[in-house]
């Protein structure tokens, strides 16, 4: 029933709402004028409603939709909640999602066990309560109720997550969006009264749509939960690389954690073995978290951890050697009959090892001979390429180059940094293309030890 | 499936394994122990020596002495006959001191070699379950959080990664001219240690602490062991 929940044919919205601005009014909004399916507004007090161009036309219970539906969206005040619940039992429907709070979360955890008592009985899977749901950008299937011009809405993409708290959840929408992340799936399930984070990695690693997910976990709630997180991982991980992220590592913020999500939670360094011992990725910020994920859902897995540095500025080059080695990462020197070839070819100067340095008087030529020259060989698994596009011998060609370096089937990262639209323009086709793209040597070296640790996990399982 | 040990402790009501009873389970699960036994007077105690073979060390054996090092209840690198007369005269004094303590007897134990100190240890967490802890001996550990743990039951694998995952790792290889040492011993007691406490479900806390881990080849050996039961 974890499919229907996410990707539902038709749903029914009980809490739709005409005042602008209302969660009843934002969802409905979301979900008439963009979702691929069938919508039933649910509201007593209105019939026919003009909104957004179109007659819309209401239903005064759940009862009165004749059509069968898939999922139905609550967003009433948290009393009506298991009266409307028991309704869709007896309808018939197999999924929920609780938008409305006012449950466990604000004391009222009788409330939350009368809803899991109607869901019980009805065989009915919640979502929430106390959530923003799902936003699947693949059928438009969305239940946040924040409206779009706060809370932008990413396309369609490989990248799907979970998230604990619904706040960051649609702050990474946002964000992703502006972005163009591909972020096809996301879910947040609220107070967890039912439905629990690994029911969702096992639905999202079932869709073939989605090639990494991320998850957002501040601390698991009930007994048993680990245990099953990593069984289920441990499953998915040799398909599907999954990212984590643990926000409340110690002292005030684990305090801060157990208040924000009821939940009891073991310590940090039990979640940090967890993540180890079932092959997850740990990232340690949100943002690192896609740095990686962008990685994972575009790039091979590289073979070993020998890295290809090269840089047409010195500096940078150094900073991600040091960022690289830091990590574990091998930055292997070239081996002497091809450092003499290239250095016929590049320029007097340019410096042949390992970091390249093809100098701020290089051209776009120039990465291409060492990308021809290094990455086809044995010696190397991965490329981290600098590319300063302030410099005049590059232009947006050079794109063409990195993006064709792909059939020699090893990773590549490129740092590109600045803010002319030459440097956007090449940035947007460098990713347009599947090549990841970061400001700094530091977060391009973190993505490909992201490739690095998930192939080693791939070897391990 | 509860080991008759700490079944026969938990249906006495008591929290805590005695020494003796530590011991006896790590060897039930073959996790190696150097030789020992308890012995309830000064006689008994020089004839287990004699057995076991000097120099041995003498521990107090007392339901209510939780630390026993911090109370002086540890006497190391005893030699001979008088050595062990000594130390069981000593130890009665420690008992005395401690309020309320009762001295049940002696553990006599065969003195492990030199090597690097390891600790070894789980906690029950109602979420993760029991949770496996490595870290290496000292301060260290404790000041750098350098520690690292793996939801019970582990396999090889995980015992191997536990192992390379902390920092002081380098100690375990040979660091600064010093041997290194007998991983896949330490790799061994970690399984065997994470299957125990997976069979107990009435261990709240375990510390196996030292775990001495000798030159290559030579093994690792849990010289204290604590157990700590929900009763």
């Amino acid at each position: 029933m974890i499919p229907k929940l996410i990707d539902p044919q038709s749903v029914a919205v009980v809490g739709a709402s005409t005042k602008p601005g209302s969660v009843g009014y934002v969802i409905l909004e979301n979900l008439v004028t963009r979702f691929k399916g069938e919508v039933y507004p649910v509201n007593p007090k209105y019939d026919e409603v003009e909104l957004w161009g179109r007659r819309i036309k209401f239903y005064k219970s759940l009862s009165e939709v004749k059509d069968p539906v898939d999922v139905v969206v609550i967003a009433t005040p948290a009393p009506t909640v298991p009266k409307i619940l028991e309704e869709a039992g007896m309808k018939g429907v197999k999924a929920a999602i609780i938008i409305s709070s006012g449950f466990a979360e604000a004391g009222n955890a009788e409330l939350e066990n009368w809803v899991k008592a109607v869901a019980k009985q009805y065989g009915v899977r919640v979502l929430g309560p106390n959530c923003i749901g799902i936003y699947n950008a693949y059928t438009n299937f969305d239940t946040v109720f924040l409206p779009a011009d706060r809370a932008g809405r990413p396309p369609p993409g490989p990248l799907a997550l979970i998230s604990q708290s619904g706040a960051v959840a649609a702050a990474i929408m946002d964000w992703a969006a502006r972005r163009r992340l591909g972020l096809g799936l996301l879910a947040n399930y609220g107070n967890k009264a039912d439905v629990t984070e690994v029911e969702l990695l096992e639905a999202f690693a079932a869709d073939h749509r989605v090639k990494v997910i991320t998850v957002y976990v501040e601390g698991f709630k009930y007994p048993g939960e680990a245990r099953r997180f990593l069984e289920t991982a441990r499953k998915i991980v040799p398909k599907k690389p999954i990212v984590a992220y643990k926000a409340g590592r110690g002292g005030a913020a684990q305090r801060a954690v157990k208040s924000h999500t009821a939940a009891m939670a073991g310590t940090y360094e039990m979640y940090r073995g967890l993540f180890q011992q079932a092959g997850v990725v740990e990232a340690s910020s949100v943002r690192e978290m896609f740095d990686m994920a962008k990685a994972l859902a575009t790039q091979p897995t590289p073979r070993g951890r020998r890295v290809l540095v090269v840089s047409d500025s010195g500096g940078m080059g150094i900073q991600a050697v040091d960022a690289l080695e830091a990590l574990g990462l091998e930055v292997p020197e070239v081996p002497e009959s091809i450092a003499r070839e290239l250095k016929r070819e590049l320029l007097p100067f340019a410096a042949v090892s390992n970091p390249i340095d093809v100098t701020g008087s290089a051209t776009d030529e120039h990465y291409k001979i060492v990308l021809d020259a290094l990455l086809p060989t044995a010696f190397f698994d991965m490329a981290l390429i600098v590319t300063l596009m302030q410099v005049p011998g590059l232009t947006k060609n050079l794109a063409k180059y990195v993006i064709d370096s792909k059939r020699y089937g090893k990773p590549i990262a490129v740092v590109n940094f600045g803010g002319s639209e030459l440097v956007q323009r090449f940035e947007e086709e460098l990713e347009d293309q599947g090549i990841p793209v970061y400001p700094t040597p530091d977060r391009a070296a973190k993505a490909l030890w992201a490739l690095y640790k998930y192939g080693e996990v791939k070897r391990r399982l | 499936m509860t080991h008759p040990i700490v079944a026969k402790a938990a249906a006495e009501g008591r929290g805590k394994l005695r020494e003796d009873e530590a011991l006896a389970l790590l060897k039930a699960y073959g996790i190696p122990t150097p030789e020992y036994a308890v012995a309830r007077d000064e006689e008994e105690a020089v004839r287990a020596a004699e057995q076991i073979g000097y120099p041995v060390a003498a521990k107090i054996v007392s339901p209510q002495i939780v630390h026993k090092t911090d109370v002086g209840g540890v006497i190391l690198g005893i030699a001979d006959p008088q050595g062990v007369r000594e130390a069981c005269r000593r130890l009665g004094e420690v008992v005395k001191r401690v309020p309320y303590a009762e001295l049940e007897g002696v553990l006599i134990q065969k003195m492990v070699p030199k090597g690097v100190e390891l600790i070894v240890g789980a906690v029950y967490d109602e979420i993760f379950g029991h949770v496996v802890a490595f870290g290496l001996g000292g301060i260290f550990t404790e000041l750098y959080k350098d520690i690292s743990m793996r939801i019970a039951p582990i396999d090889e694998q995980d015992a191997v990664e536990m192992i390379r995952e902390v920092k002081a790792y380098k100690l375990l290889t040979g660091f600064r001219g010093m041997p290194p040492r007998d991983v896949p011993a330490v790799v061994d007691i970690l399984i065997k240690f994470s299957r125990l406490v997976e069979d107990n479900p009435e261990i709240r806390e375990a510390d196996l602490n030292p775990v001495i881990a000798l030159e290559e080849g030579k093994g690792a050996y849990v010289v204290d062991a604590r157990f700590i039961l929900q009763i």
